[in-house]
């Protein structure tokens, strides 16, 4: 393509010296480069000569693009994307060097961090969902020369606590969990998370382990019990969700946690008697029958709660049970909450801190409601609300980097299995000095990850964010569509059988890093599911129109065959009953037929997951499971498994577009630019037209660039509907399913596919796949996204899982023993 | 991402709290200048449905105006105001799931239900972000059972800064006595007050210490975290630099706070500090929720002995339970209004500058579809809306867009609170505000 140039661009063209970047570029390292000198001659030699000003590519003129300001900073971010993606230059044009683009890509994330300082900062490359810009091949092959990589390291930093880390810590404080039954495995036990209620929110119950008996139904129940939802606030987003930068503690969050912990305080001294009278608290509900007269639905009194105790007996209790307490039982009582809140020991100033605190607010408010004030503060200590990996105790390395050390090691290290205080063995362990290096993290890492009791719900979260199969109980639907899609009945319950959906694939998952072999693989290709009764349903299979006539006609035929039987009945009995009147009887009402649905066959051992505290009386969720096979060619893996369909829709329909990301992004490992803010991102309203169709607004060329990446990837998934139910048809139309798999990086994974099954296939089998895989365990686990210096990181966590069968185990191991892990750079 | 005007929001869902940004205090009380206008908004939402026979007059099938007609008797205490009345009937909340209360839905426009989180911000927040900052930029009180508003004196079911983001009602008129009032009170609550006072601010100092030597990437998010109680601490200090202005308007202390006989000396204690913060300048959008929005409640003070669900499961109209209900409501609606008509604003009072929405969260009925939902506004908000009317709607448009409509006049633009073009299509034959019911 001839374009004329600026006379600007000619100057900067003869100032050009080719590849002018050095030999040896570490990732990283500060530029000592300016635009004149780095990033003018780059888009000269590789971006004007489309992106001139006269008819510019994508309407975008790059010819006087100066340095970055805060003017010019959306063009640059545009650049930066679209050169760390490799999408620019285009394929057919001459490619920079590898080192070259990096260290143009990597100047302009200076550059951006440095102007966009006062006005909010510029954090793209921070973002996990732009993690991929980073060049896969780069990770995983040899380098190409030119490039020499730093002894990796995370940044010294503050971790806050997520929503359920916080609930599952307070939850600590005034329920006894159960302890772990081998018999159900799956049971929520002591360790695991506070899970979403019957309606996907996330609270904190008081006492609910002692009620036994209330008046009215769910929704009383769900009213008159004390619960206190999640404070810290998250984004409800697709992908990682909780890098240690994405958030802080508000004001609004510290006063209200400073509300919680006298609730909290109170019921760890008093039990129910802080929430209700002592009338409520009795063996023998009859006993206090006259005291629950009326209606009383709704209101705590009309909940009777059991005289056992079953919260734990805390310093807390003992200070509040005496009358004239001693300094020793207050500084009991402020070392063990600290403790159990910050999940390490206090230093002898901040033990002192906090029980002048305490003591003060006895002198004011005397000393119950002192006790409880005072106490209140160690609630929003900066440890009980961000988890500290500062490395500040410990020598320099001569790369510059810090080793964490006991507490902090230690809790990074807890951190990475649980939620919950690290067991005795961790804790004697930081304790006693034997957490000092690589093979101490090993030795402690495996003997936890080896002991099932030790419940370890950070993992579980890791597949939760790399699958994201647990939105599907807030995707709200539309009813009609619901129905359309073959569900019938009450649309709330859909709600409730996702959540289910989503505690079962959670067991699931469970079962298989129990086996710890080809963990990527059989998650991706399993014939295995966890059922509750009404999944029958949703892995069913939606009727062709022939099928739904043959229900319906087979439905008229039992009918009027069990007419002619009652009349023949009739007869039968009037003959042996001459004239005699015929007793009435009621016809037997037939069982409600779907006729749009051929529900599925499905049986399996018994199976037992995790589900909430019971929120909602006799209407709560249940445990109870089986372990069943999906219909044979129908369903492979937990991409077709409901709990992931219907987290990649929406209120209408499928969403190709997110289910195609989402395989692009976390099986093949590329990455999909922002979408330019002058697109209208709308599929025409269409009603009776396929979704197939109706996305044909994306093939223009100027949004197939992007598309292509996901489109041809989600289309496959349309042998499913918007709930998850496998068809044939799409408007008494076979459905198309086809897709392909473009210009992913491995020329093998590239080509058509006639269905999601068959995509699924060739993914599972892909080692790419696996690694882009290890890269997402990386994220989760380092809180940060790879770098290049990360590259040894990655590829021998890569290897461990390999030679070890695909064992998850290994490739933690190797993820938590690394440099990444155990490093930090002031 | 976080903005201070975030953060004080949340601090009024906060039993006991206070704040603090670095401006004068006198300016952020909304309009306590009497040149100076500002806009507020009331949200009064009674649970168990608000049947359109219990408030449009008889023999009204179409729209009209009010003036030569009879309130019915259970709004008939704001017979004296029905030029300021305006009876919409029409909107929809199909979406919402209503039945038993849409709970967060029923302000933000989407679905809700028991036990569902928000899943996104509702109205009442994203006014409080438009209308000019105060000191509170929103209040929440919930009025409930006795035994519900002391067993849970917080609550979060109406309210939402944002996704998975409630906030919280206040139920216990002594905690928020002593958050709003703390600095000019006396007794226990002062003693409480200096207690607190005490212990943030040696939170904050312990918060300030164990930042200093933090690395610099973590500055702006500890930072936060620190500026939250300095926050705090500081509205305290900043209420307490306007205390005599607040001596004014702040309600005296009495029985009915400490040894309260029924719930609804409560409920009277509550809706005071309400207009006491909105007379005052401290706030200038106030959400109210009788019946906290779930579907029980209770109303002894008024000799109605049955509460909770049973009351959503009797029909309304000419039902003297559910009479007396709402004529305790419209007796709230009428306090408010005299109090902001008393205050002098502008070349008015305050009331002209106000606009109050009374709904429920339950549509019309405690087991609903949504397909109508009636409201009743009461003002014009500065001349926005229509008033002395009731207006009949085809149905076709939801409550969102009533919601669009109200912060458009607020003056934000808005062609569609919470509800996306695909969903649109299904729920809004329009766009944008509701022009039927614009002055």
């Amino acid at each position: 393509m001839i374009r004329v140039r600026l006379v600007w661009v000619v100057l900067l063209t003869l100032c050009f010296v080719p590849t002018a970047f050095g030999d040896n570029y570490t990732p990283g390292q500060v530029i000592k480069k300016d635009f004149k000198s780095l990033a003018a001659s780059f888009l000269t030699k590789h971006c004007v000569d489309c992106h001139g000003d006269t008819d510019p590519e994508g309407n975008l003129s790059l010819h006087n693009l100066g340095a970055v300001d805060d003017l010019n900073s959306g063009v640059w971010k545009r650049v930066w994307a679209q050169v760390a993606l490799r999408e620019m230059p285009p394929k057919d044009a001459e490619q920079p060097e590898v080192v070259d683009r990096l260290q143009f890509t990597d100047w302009i994330v200076a550059e951006l961090s440095r102007v966009m300082r006062d006005k909010g900062g510029f954090h793209d490359h921070l973002d996990p969902n732009k993690a991929n810009y980073l060049d896969h091949n780069l990770l995983f092959a040899a380098l190409p020369p030119g490039i020499k990589l730093a002894p990796t390291s995370s940044p010294a930093r503050i971790w806050r606590v997520s929503p359920q880390e916080h609930i599952t810590r307070l939850n600590e404080l005034i329920n006894t969990e159960p302890v772990f039954n081998p018999e159900r495995p799956g049971l929520r036990t002591h360790g695991d998370v506070v899970p979403t209620n019957h309606g996907g929110e996330l609270k904190l119950y008081f006492g609910v382990d002692r009620i036994i008996q209330w008046q009215g139904g769910t929704v009383a129940y769900a009213t008159a019990v004390k619960s206190v939802p999640a404070i810290l606030s998250s984004a409800r987003n697709h992908g990682l969700k909780n890098y240690p930068h994405f958030y802080t503690v508000n004001s609004a969050e510290a006063t209200q946690v400073m509300g919680i912990a006298n609730d909290i305080i109170r019921y760890m001294a008093y039990g129910p008697l802080s929430i209700a009278h002592p009338y409520q608290i009795t063996d023998d509900p009859d006993s206090i029958k006259d005291k629950m007269q009326g209606d009383i639905r709704g209101l705590p009194t009309s909940l009777v709660y059991s005289t056992k105790t079953l919260r734990p007996l805390t310093p807390i209790y003992e200070l509040l049970k005496v009358k004239e307490p001693t300094e020793e039982q207050q500084r009991a009582a402020v070392d063990f909450l600290f403790e159990a809140l910050t999940f390490r020991t206090p230093t002898p100033e901040e033990s002192d801190g906090y029980l002048i605190i305490l003591q003060q607010s006895v002198d004011k408010l005397g000393h119950e409601d002192g006790t409880v004030l005072g106490l209140s503060a160690i609630f929003l200590d900066r440890d009980a609300l961000f988890r500290a990996e500062l490395a500040e105790d410990s020598k320099t390395d001569r790369h510059g980097r810090v080793m964490l050390q006991d507490w902090e090691l230690g809790l990074a290290l807890n951190h990475s299995l649980s939620y919950i205080k690290p067991d005795e063995q961790l804790r004697a362990a930081i304790v006693e000095g034997r957490l000092q290096t690589r093979d101490d993290v090993k030795r402690e890492l495996e003997r936890m990850l080896s002991d099932e009791t030790i419940r370890k719900p950070r993992i579980l979260q890791f597949f939760r964010d790399y699958f994201d199969y647990d939105h599907g109980g807030y995707i709200c639907k539309d009813n009609r569509a619901l129905t359309a899609a073959g569900l019938t009945g009450n649309p709330n319950g859909h709600y409730r059988a996702m959540f289910d959906a989503t505690a079962s694939t959670d067991r699931l998952i469970e079962l298989i890093l129990q086996e710890d072999k080809d963990v990527f693989r059989q998650l991706l290709t399993t014939n295995k599911i966890i059922v509750t009764g009404g999944d029958r349903v949703y892995l069913g299979k939606l009727n062709t129109k022939e099928e739904r006539q043959a229900s319906i006609d087979k439905e008229k035929l039992a009918v009027a065959e069990e007419a002619k039987k009652a009349e023949e009945a009739l007869e039968a009995w009037k003959k042996a009953n001459p004239g005699k009147e015929p007793p009435k009887t009621k016809p037997k009402k037939r069982p409600a037929v779907n006729h749009n649905i051929s529900v599925a066959t499905l049986t399996g051992p018994k199976e037992y997951v995790r589900v909430s505290r019971r929120s909602f009386g006799n209407g709560s969720m249940r445990p109870d499971r089986q372990l069943a096979t999906v219909p044979e060619d129908q369903r492979l893996g937990l991409l077709t498994h409901p709990s992931w369909l219907v987290s990649h829709s929406d209120a209408m329909d499928n969403h190709a577009i997110h289910r195609g990301r989402w395989i692009q992004e976390r099986l093949i490992g590329g990455g999909i630019p922002d979408v330019p803010i002058t697109v209208d991102a709308m599929l025409p309203d269409e009603p009776n037209t396929t979704l197939r169709e109706r996305m044909r607004v994306t093939r223009e060329n100027y949004c197939w660039t992007c598309h292509k990446k996901m489109d041809p990837l989600g289309l496959p998934f349309e042998m499913y509907n918007h709930a998850g139910l496998y068809r044939q048809t799409e408007l008494d139309l076979p459905v198309d399913t086809s897709g392909e798999i473009i210009d992913s990086g491995d020329p093998a994974l590239d080509g058509k596919v006639s269905n999601a099954i068959e995509l699924i296939e060739k993914l599972a089998n892909s080692e790419r796949a696996e690694q882009v895989f290890v890269r997402h365990a990386f994220r989760f686990w380092m809180g940060r996204n790879e770098t290049l210096n990360d590259a040894p990181v990655l590829q021998a966590a890569h290897e461990a899982y390999k030679e070890n069968g695909g064992s998850m185990n290994a490739l933690i191991v190797s993820l938590l023993t690394s440099d990444a892990f155990l490093y930090r750079k002031p | 991402m976080l903005n201070r005007r975030n953060l004080l929001q949340g601090i009024a869902a906060g039993a006991g709290s206070a704040l603090t940004v670095s401006m004068d205090p006198q300016r952020l009380l909304a309009a306590t200048d009497e040149s100076r206008t500002t806009k507020r908004v009331i949200f009064f939402m009674q649970n168990q449905g608000f049947d359109p026979k219990t408030c449009i007059p008889e023999g009204m099938p179409q729209s009209g105006s009010l003036a030569n007609k009879t309130l019915p008797e259970p709004i008939s205490p704001l017979e004296s105001y029905k030029d300021r009345l305006h009876i919409i009937n029409g909107l929809h909340g199909t979406h919402t799931s209503p039945s038993h209360s849409a709970f967060f839905g029923a302000l933000g426009g989407y679905r809700g239900g028991d036990g569902v989180p928000p899943s996104a911000s509702t109205i009442d927040y994203e006014i409080s972000k438009v209308l000019p900052e105060t000191l509170l930029p929103h209040l929440c009180i919930g009025m409930d059972s006795i035994e519900n508003m002391t067993a849970k004196p917080t609550v979060a079911n109406l309210s939402a800064s944002g996704a998975g983001q409630p906030i919280f009602m206040h139920s216990n008129p002594n905690h928020l006595y002593q958050m709003l009032y703390g600095g000019i009170s006396t007794g226990d609550i002062r003693r409480q007050h200096e207690a607190r006072s005490n212990l943030l601010e040696q939170v904050e100092k312990l918060a300030a210490a164990k930042g200093k030597t933090l690395p610099a990437n973590t500055q702006k998010q500890y930072g936060q975290y620190v500026q939250g109680f300095r926050d705090v601490n500081g509205l305290r200090d900043r209420l307490a630099k306007v205390s005599d202005h607040l001596r004014e308007f702040a309600p005296t202390v009495d029985e009915r706070y400490t040894r309260p006989e029924f719930e609804t000396d409560w409920h009277d204690a509550l809706l005071e500090l309400g207009i006491s913060a909105l007379t005052s300048g401290i706030t200038n959008t106030l959400t109210i929720g009788s019946g906290r929005g779930e579907i029980f409640g209770a109303w002894k003070g008024l000799g109605v002995e049955q509460q909770g669900h049973n009351l959503g499961h009797m029909a309304q109209p000419g039902n003297p339970i559910w009479i007396k209900i709402r004529q305790y409501n419209s007796r709230m609606l009428v306090k408010i209004m005299e109090a902001l008509d008393s205050i002098p604003e502008g070349s008015g009072t305050m009331m002209d500058h106000t606009l109050i929405v009374y709904t429920s969260n339950n549509a019309d009925k405690q087991h609903t579809s949504g397909a109508n939902w009636p409201v009743m506004l009461l003002g014009n908000f500065d001349g926005a809306f229509k008033s002395g009317c009731f207006t009949q709607l085809d149905g076709k448009r939801p409550i969102n867009a009533l919601y669009s409509t109200i912060l458009e006049m607020a003056g934000a633009t808005c062609d569609r609170f919470n509800m996306d073009e695909k969903l649109a299509k299904k729920f809004d034959s329009g766009n944008g505000a509701v022009k039927e019911i614009l002055a």
